[in-house]
């Protein structure tokens, strides 16, 4: 859990809300969150994998969905229905596509899932580390970025030995 | 005009782009919501350009542009995708793709783009 892998997130998060609202938002303070979390009405999940593993959940309230979709759209969106859900799916994909971009800079080459979009209140989120988090603070409402990322462990390397390099005093035959 | 098979997982990407060719004065052939329906849909529909996501369940846009490619060579491909990595752009244009754009994309961009595949 390491603040340099929250950074590419929020910096892409402005950069890609500013692009397609119009309104760059404001970030917030930074917090920690444990690995198990109580989530907003709305949460997009997106795994990350490659040389940063784990997940990361963009958090929002149905009316701040439904209002960022609409900024997004070309058509008007009234409810929060399949097309909005759709939108900020995209939002939470463009976001972390830009991100990934970033860490690909500083030297972690990383790939993300498609986005899994959430909806209900009081659900529980368990990711595979505890997350930091980053609210965003739009002209529509709050964006809580939670991400909860590490480092990929180094694989393993095998080495195969003959029972004699194993054992150099057993005999043979 | 031509054309344009639209391929993303994404409701939302596949109307706007929609929107976007149709104002420009593109026809809209045909819509697929990943690479493996994109690959079936272009035999179909043999378009005169793809607009290819990458991150996609089931098959993602770089191993459809290569099969797209592999049936068809002179499948015309654009990129429209969330991932700007070069390693990922490279892959891309040396698996085929004619032309690559980052999401959030302009409308003048993918026009552009597409004007120049389609005439290429």
């Amino acid at each position: 859990m390491r603040a340099e892998f929250i950074n590419p997130f929020v910096a892409a998060g402005i950069q890609v809300l500013d692009s397609v609202t119009g309104a760059a938002p404001q970030p917030g303070q930074l917090a920690v969150r444990s690995a198990t979390f109580t989530t907003q009405q709305v949460s997009i999940v997106i795994g990350v994998t490659g040389s940063v593993v784990g997940q990361v959940v963009y958090g929002l309230s149905l009316v701040t969905a439904t209002k960022i979709a609409a900024a997004m759209s070309s058509i008007p969106v009234m409810t929060f229905d399949d097309f909005a859900s759709s939108s900020v799916a995209e939002l939470g994909n463009m976001i972390s596509g830009h991100a990934t971009t970033l860490l690909a800079d500083a030297g972690y080459d990383c790939q993300i899932t498609p986005p899994t979009i959430i909806r209900g209140a009081n659900i529980e989120i368990c990711t595979a580390t505890p997350a930091l988090v980053v609210p965003l603070h739009t002209d529509f409402g709050k964006i809580e970025i939670n991400v909860a990322l590490k480092e990929a462990a180094a694989p393993i390397q095998v080495h195969t030995v003959s029972p004699s390099e194993a054992d150099p005093a057993a005999d043979p035959a | 005009m031509p054309n344009i098979l639209i391929v993303d997982d994404a409701l939302f990407m596949r109307t706007t782009l929609k929107k976007v060719l149709t104002d420009g004065g593109c026809t809209v052939v045909g819509e697929a919501e990943n690479g493996q329906l994109a690959v079936e849909r272009y035999q179909e529909l043999k378009p005169d350009v793809v607009m290819m996501d990458i991150t996609m369940p089931v098959m993602d846009g770089i191993t459809a542009l290569k099969e797209i490619k592999r049936i068809a060579p002179e499948a015309k491909v654009i990129m429209c995708t969330a991932l700007g990595q070069e390693k990922i752009v490279m892959n891309a244009l040396q698996s085929g793709a004619q032309d690559y754009i980052v999401k959030p994309f302009k409308a003048e961009k993918v026009i552009e783009a597409v004007r120049k595949a389609s005439s290429a």
